[in-house]
């Protein structure tokens, strides 16, 4: 599994930008792009939609140079010494790259986190960031217990619960933490089954075929996000109700999601992208916090598990009901 | 003669060449600022009151837009608030009953989907229990929970139905606020909401006010609740002060507008008013270069109208002052050069106005006065051989009267005895002085009789009588002139000769047919008289002693009856055949007509013995054939 798969695309790198020249004497911002996740990337999509909206032309106006580590975030420091080189006008990073650009002083840094940036000591406080770093932080450590409370609500019989963690990833002993005390609180035994990195993941699905669980506990994460259609049907095969953060796990397969939505915070990004672009300094720009939360359901997974009557109590309270 | 200085060229350039003092002022300039002001300051003037009572208007305009879109923010956000108390009255419709907690949550629940602000909410029952509690985030508690009888949002709304918490900020970022709604009956409990205020954002945000006006909204410590830019909000307590300054100085002006300076550190016109349902201020603030856009906008415009004015005056004025002075400046040259005899320069100006007319008078003016400067060259010209009074007679009736022509003539010579002596022993001063005191009484006489003088020639003198102008009896005439001449000029002999000058003056006269006429060339015109009549005269002058005036027989003739002549026998004259028979006028008459002279003292019979024949007329060469 050392199969390393950077994949560096300085887009329109070579061609672009001389014709770009050619067209007009404006400004073509280079956007560092690091993600643990991997191609195809809604997150990236969502963020270029972001920019789109704000006007901005892609290879006229804004050249991405992307680099992806799926779910190894610390093959991304060799991106470092890249992205020090200069010429770069921001980084963006997703999920838990953020982490490997924690040196970086001179290129403001946009990120989207889940976890929380003042612990991870990034921002000073989410007010006021105070240095090159800012973006979003989804603060989803309530969160996790919420989706253990809806499984609940939805299966009150629900004993055993599959949670399938990735330690390699900030806060996730917080997230187990929590997940731990709900899952005890409303009477339930959690199964932990954690995995260090892509590496270790198909191991992790095998431990968790063999446990005898109700229903299945996905922590939300660039490694589980690059496999997310093998857990939907990972968990339909092994009849297990799941419960995933974001809901392109659910656009997946997957049976529920309870999260922010990614995409429109990485929509959203973009407007902070375009501020920094235009000169503001990150230290200047409140962390944002999503407002909205979203229940999504997959119908067409309830009714593989044959779950449609204990599904349809909840779906009132759905956001996304996919059919 | 001579020349009567007809080459003006010659004469002009003394003339021109003296300076001429401009004035200090000229009238182009005067014109030209009188007219370009009379034009530019009512321009100005217009533009000034029309900036002024533009500024005004717009003044008042913007009060109004302001306030209007004060009061529309504050109207948005307090139907925002109100809209999520009203959501929240929905939970607090049913009375509480044991066991129902169930059903209760579920509207909780839905409360939520239904209401994005909401981020969880409390229900309490009517002995201030917590029954349900229902979260976005955090787990839900269902049952009988901690007693919140005292907690303030219970006590607020029970009081007033519905309570509005302050707002308070999580993490230093979020604004958050409880609203606390009762139900109706104190059995239906109390639901205490918090509220996520970062959605009025979508409230604000979607205030316009022109093109990048706004609004915003603050709490009484001048703490932002919403703005456009959600992170001005999001960044905590730092620059709320300078939104405490900004919304106290606008507050200061009870909803009027006023001009401050804005968040951004740009002048902004600001007006607030309160939302009163939960006390906070709304701003409406819109940059003072967009408000006043079009007050700008006028006084650009009506700064170019006045420049285009200024212009177009400017060139009008110049135009109108050039077309004043201009033919002035001209008549002024042409002044100046009549001034300087230069006659025939004439003037053109088609202005079609009262200059023109000027001009043409000047046209008028100048072509008299050549007209006339030729008339008087003319007769100065004349006057060199006539006497004035027949000068201006010639020169009135007809100049053919010096034609050459044959005519009855008298003519006198006259000659200073002994003068070739003088002339030899003197200093030429003392003979010019001597000549010119004869030149003079000989000329007075002259002109006093109208006779035509032809000419002085060194110490000789020919005139001529009846040519000319004919005149009755000339021979009479010419003898009187004679006795007069020989009366002035013996008058001179006496005082010369006290000075030892030993000079004396014969005189000849002579009638009879000559051929009279000019002759000279260019400007060297004489008038004289050809024929045997003169060379007689001339040998009669010869023959003449001094004081003496001898007269030939035709003149005798004339003469006899009224001027005492004496007969001085026969006599041979050179260049005649015949002895000629000679008179001479008597010494009585003499002093008879002198009786003037004597009485003033002049002595006039002083006519010394002298050697009459020792002289000989010394020019007459000149009038001899």
């Amino acid at each position: 599994m050392r199969r390393r798969d950077f994949i560096t695309l300085a887009l329109g790198a070579v061609t672009w930008p001389r014709v770009a020249c050619a067209q007009q004497p404006t400004k073509v911002y280079r956007i560092f792009w690091v993600s643990s996740e991997s191609q195809p990337d809604p997150f990236l999509d969502g963020f270029r939609e972001g920019l789109r909206e704000r006007g901005y032309a892609e290879g006229k106006d804004v050249v991405f140079e992307l680099y992806y580590s799926a779910g190894d975030p610390d093959e991304l420091r060799q991106v470092i010494s890249a992205l020090k080189r200069g010429n770069i006008d921001l980084a963006v990073s997703s999920g838990p790259a953020t982490r490997v650009l924690m040196d970086v002083t001179e290129v403001p840094v946009l990120f989207a986190l889940s976890g929380d940036p003042v612990e991870l000591g990034i921002v000073k406080s989410l007010g006021q960031p105070g240095g090159n770093f800012t973006g979003t932080s989804f603060l989803s450590l309530e969160l996790a217990g919420k989706r253990v409370e809806l499984l609940k609500d939805i299966f009150p019989k629900l004993r055993t619960l599959a949670v399938l963690s990735n330690t390699d990833h900030p806060g996730e002993p917080s997230e187990w933490q929590t997940t731990q005390q709900t899952t005890h609180a409303l009477g339930m035994d959690p199964v932990y089954v954690s995995f260090f990195g892509a590496r270790e993941f198909d191991k992790a699905l095998e431990a968790a075929s063999k446990v005898r669980a109700d229903a299945m506990l996905v922590f939300p994460d660039a490694v589980t996000m690059a496999r997310r259609t093998k857990l939907a049907e990972f968990a339909i095969s092994g009849r297990l109700p799941s419960m995933f953060g974001w809901s392109e796990y659910c656009d997946a397969g997957g049976l529920m999601s309870y999260g922010a939505n990614q995409r429109a915070t990485y929509v959203r990004l973009a407007t902070y992208a375009d501020r920094i672009l235009h000169g503001e300094k990150p230290a200047n720009l409140p962390v944002e916090r999503p407002t909205k939360f979203e229940l999504a359901v997959n119908l067409r997974t309830a009714r593989a598990l044959g779950v449609e009557g204990a599904i349809s109590s909840i779906l009132f309270r759905a956001n996304k009901v996919i059919e | 003669m001579r020349s009567a200085g007809l080459d003006p060229s010659v004469r002009y350039t003394g003339l021109i060449t003296l300076p001429v003092r401009r004035p200090r002022r000229s009238l182009f300039l005067r014109y030209f600022f009188t007219l370009f002001i009379a034009v530019v300051v009512p321009l100005i003037l217009g533009a000034v009151s029309e900036a002024w009572f533009g500024y005004r208007e717009q003044r008042l305009h913007v009060n109004e837009l302001l306030q209007a879109e004060a009061r529309s923010a504050a109207d948005r956000i307090q139907t925002f608030i109100d809209g999520i108390s009203d959501q929240i009255g929905w939970v607090v419709q049913f009375p509480w009953t044991e066991g129902d907690d169930d059903p209760h949550k579920i509207d909780a629940e839905r409360l939520l989907q239904q209401v994005p602000a909401i981020v969880s909410i409390t229900l309490v029952d009517q002995t201030g229990t917590e029954r349900a509690f229902v979260s976005r985030l955090g787990l839900n508690r269902i049952g009988r929970g901690a007693n919140m009888a005292e907690d303030r949002a219970v006590l607020g709304a029970r009081a007033s139905k519905v309570w509005y918490g302050p707002v308070l900020y999580r993490r230093d970022s979020e604004p958050y606020m409880v609203i606390a709604v009762a139900g109706n009956r104190a059995a239906d409990g109390v639901a205490i909401a918090d509220i996520n205020l970062k959605l009025i954002w979508d409230v604000i945000a979607a205030i316009k006010i022109g093109n990048t006006g706004r609004a915003f909204v603050s709490d009484d410590s001048g703490r932002l609740i919403a703005h456009p830019d959600i992170s001005l909000v999001l960044r905590g307590g730092a620059g709320s002060s300078i939104f405490n300054r900004l919304t106290s100085t606008v507050a200061a002006a009870n909803g009027s507008a006023v001009v401050t300076t804005g968040d951004e550190g740009k002048a902004v016109v600001a007006a607030s008013v309160r939302a009163a349902n939960v006390g906070w201020t709304v701003i409406a603030q819109q940059p003072v270069s967009e408000a006043f856009a079009s007050i700008r906008a006028g006084l650009w415009r009506a700064l170019s109208l006045v420049l285009v004015g200024a212009l177009f005056a400017a060139a009008l004025a110049y135009w109108l002052a050039h077309r004043m002075s201009g033919p002035i400046r001209q008549l002024e040259d042409g002044v100046q050069r009549i001034g300087a005899g230069q006659f025939d320069h004439r003037i053109t100006i088609s202005s079609g106005d009262e200059l023109e007319q000027l001009a043409k008078r000047f046209n008028e003016m100048a072509e008299e006065l050549t007209a006339s400067k030729e008339k008087s060259e003319r007769i100065s010209r004349l006057k060199r051989f006539l006497a004035p009074q027949v000068a201006e007679l010639v020169e009135q009736s007809d100049e053919r009267l010096l034609e050459g022509r044959r005519r009855e003539v008298v003519a006198i010579f006259g000659d200073l005895r002994d003068f070739t002596a003088f002339s030899a022993r003197a200093e030429p001063d003392v003979i010019m002085a001597v000549l010119s005191e004869y030149y003079e009484a000989v000329g007075a006489v002259v002109s006093r009789h109208e006779a035509t003088l032809t000419g002085f020639g060194g110490d000789g003198v020919m005139v001529l009588v009846n040519a000319p102008v004919a005149r009755r009896n000339p021979a009479a005439r010419a003898v009187r002139l004679a006795i007069d001449m020989q009366a002035a000029v013996q008058s001179l002999v006496f005082g010369w000769r006290a000075k030892g000058h030993a000079i004396g003056f014969g005189v000849g006269i002579a009638m009879g047919p000559a051929i009279v006429g000019t002759v000279g060339y260019e400007g060297r015109i004489d008038y004289t008289a050809i024929g045997s009549v003169v060379n007689l005269a001339s040998r009669l002058c010869g023959s003449a002693k001094d004081g003496e005036i001898l007269i030939d027989p035709a003149v005798a003739e004339g003469v006899k009856d009224s001027i005492a002549i004496e007969s001085l026998g026969v006599r041979l004259i050179k260049g005649y055949d015949h002895p000629l028979p000679i008179f001479v006028v008597a010494r009585s008459d003499l002093r008879q007509s002198h009786s003037q002279e004597r009485k003033s003292g002049r002595p006039v019979d002083a006519v010394a013995d002298e050697a009459r024949a020792s002289s000989q007329p010394q020019d007459s060469d000149g009038v001899l054939p």
